[in-house]
């Protein structure tokens, strides 16, 4: 019998009724657990003790009442962040079909130009706004440099590229063209280092496009972040492969955001306990994955959206392609989980890391062969990432020269489902889709029925 | 007209010229080095303003994050 270390509030998996919930403190773990009256009990695993869970998430206040998410989302006047990131849709249409889809891609329709140029213009903030192109397969559309270029028009500052990499691949003037259009850095599906891997995810073998895409992105100096879909059973054992990957590819790679897979939009069918991975978890396999090069306490509770949301890790790499931890000590205050930032903190924070430097010179290719190369990865080096840095890396100017050149973030986000919903969470969240001019909480907006 | 920190210094103290020397700064558990004037005698060294405002107030603001 477990016992109640909190009460929040969440949805019936199956009719998404709001219900009350509580989390759960077992032996090995902790549970998200509720009853709908109509539906019956439900009980999820959210953590799974491998870090403490209470110096993760600080001293976050309970809910004291029922909020009222998601009825409400759009935001509304309790919604407690202000928006980091701006989703939006220009297209249904995919050219994969994957088991899991957040979005359900494919088999839709291009959104109408002029209607996106309208909700560009809602939806920027002169000078500040970061907006998330997504889809299905934003490249499938040819006018996608003409929507970069009404976007910057609006006075959007950042402009990212969902994308699973294909076009990127198969076209370089296709990139050149997004690239002079003002694109800011592109979010690249990337599962893993082996083909069986996409098989599996997404269909077919990918790996070599997904290469040729970040090999045409550095061509244009495109920053390129990676964003694996972790699921259990396909490529947890890849969280060091991915790592190593892409810190040999820096800087043309600036950082790896993973995603353990949630079970919204498109699923096989909903999870069972053992395919549930948890942010600790994740967070002390990337430490053992690499070895300790990457540890656990690098890899710090957002404080952008709720900690139970993500992490984020931030990282300067050396000449040998090794990271450097840069956010520690500043982090190991035990006040520093419940203390939030900005949405525009945020925001700048990682746009600064996530673009590349405008290159002095002629751009030089991320590899002496001019070529994205698998052959660039190396052995983890036993040495830990906290240790004494690199000599060039204390000298104060090549340090500055440096991050700026080769910094590299480590994030995650773990996206709420059904079953893992809790309102807390939604209340903080910093990710909004726009829809029809109203700008809904990330797992709002993508909530589908276990039904 | 010279920049500041181009110009000879003088210890006010000591009376002698500062010279260039590697000096450590120590930021949120980082360590650092540059070359500051720094008297010969006594040790104490001067942090020109444009180092104060410039690079040591950008690797500043990389290491506070958000």
């Amino acid at each position: 019998m477990g016992r109640v270390i909190r009460n929040t509030y969440s949805l019936c998996p199956v009719c998404l009724q709001q219900i009350p919930a509580q989390q759960v403190q077992n032996e090995n773990e902790i549970r998200l657990e509720k009853t709908c009256p109509q539906h019956g009990f439900f009980s999820t695993p959210i953590w799974h003790n491998q870090l403490d869970i209470n110096s993760w998430c600080g001293s976050l206040p309970e809910l004291q009442q029922a909020p009222p998410c998601p009825a409400a989302c759009g935001i509304c006047a309790e919604h407690l962040r202000g928006t980091c990131c701006v989703v939006l849709e220009v297209t249904g249409r995919c050219n994969l079909r994957c088991p899991f889809c957040f979005a359900s891609g494919g088999g839709g329709m291009d959104v109408p130009f002029m209607e996106l140029v309208d909700a560009l213009q809602r939806l920027a903030v002169p000078g500040q706004t970061l907006v998330q192109l997504s889809g299905g397969e934003p490249t499938l559309r040819d006018d996608l440099p003409q929507i970069i270029v009404a976007a910057k028009n609006a006075g959007i500052r950042f402009v990212q590229l969902n994308s699973n990499g294909i076009r990127l691949a198969e076209s370089k003037a296709y990139v050149h063209a997004i690239a002079e259009a003002g694109l800011s850095f592109v979010f690249l599906q990337f599962d893993g280092l082996q083909d069986s891997i996409y098989e599996q995810l997404r269909g077919r073998p990918l790996l070599e496009l997904k290469q040729k895409a970040i090999e045409n992105c550095a061509a244009e100096n495109i920053g390129v972040t990676l964003v694996p879909t972790l699921v259990t059973g396909v490529n947890l054992d890849n969280i060091g492969s991915i790592l190593q990957f892409a810190f040999a590819n820096s800087p043309a790679v600036r950082g790896v955001h993973f995603q353990p897979v949630s079970y919204f939009g498109r699923i096989p069918q909903p999870p069972q306990d053992e395919d549930r991975l948890t942010l600790d978890t994740l967070v002390m396999e990337i430490e053992r994955q690499t070895a300790g090069l990457v540890q656990a306490k690098n890899l710090l509770p957002s404080r952008c959206d709720h900690p139970l949301c993500g992490f984020h890790g931030d990282f300067v790499m050396d000449e040998n392609y090794r990271p450097t931890a840069l956010s520690k000590a500043a982090k190991s205050c035990s006040c520093s989980a419940a203390k939030s930032v900005t949405a525009a903190q945020n925001r700048n924070f990682v746009a600064r890391r996530w673009l590349r430097e405008k290159p002095a010179l002629p751009i030089n290719e991320p590899s002496e062969s001019g070529k994205i190369s698998l052959s660039r990865q190396q052995s983890l080096p036993a040495s830990q990432s906290d240790s004494k840095p690199a000599a060039d890396l204390q000298n104060l100017n090549y340090f500055a020269k440096r991050v700026r050149s080769h910094g590299f973030t480590i994030t995650a986000m773990a996206f709420q489902d059904a079953g893992s919903i809790d309102l807390e969470r939604l209340q903080r969240c910093s990710l909004h889709v726009y829809d029809h001019g109203r700008l809904v909480p990330f797992c709002a907006h993508y909530l589908s029925s276990w039904n | 007209m010279q920049e500041p920190s181009a110009k000879k210094m003088i210890c006010y103290r000591c009376k002698v010229p500062l010279v260039p020397e590697k000096t450590y700064f120590h930021y949120l558990g980082h360590s650092f080095f540059t070359d500051i004037p720094k008297c010969p005698v006594c040790g104490l060294v001067y942090i020109p303003e444009e180092l104060a405002r410039g690079r040591m107030a950008e690797v500043e603001q990389e290491l506070e994050d958000k």
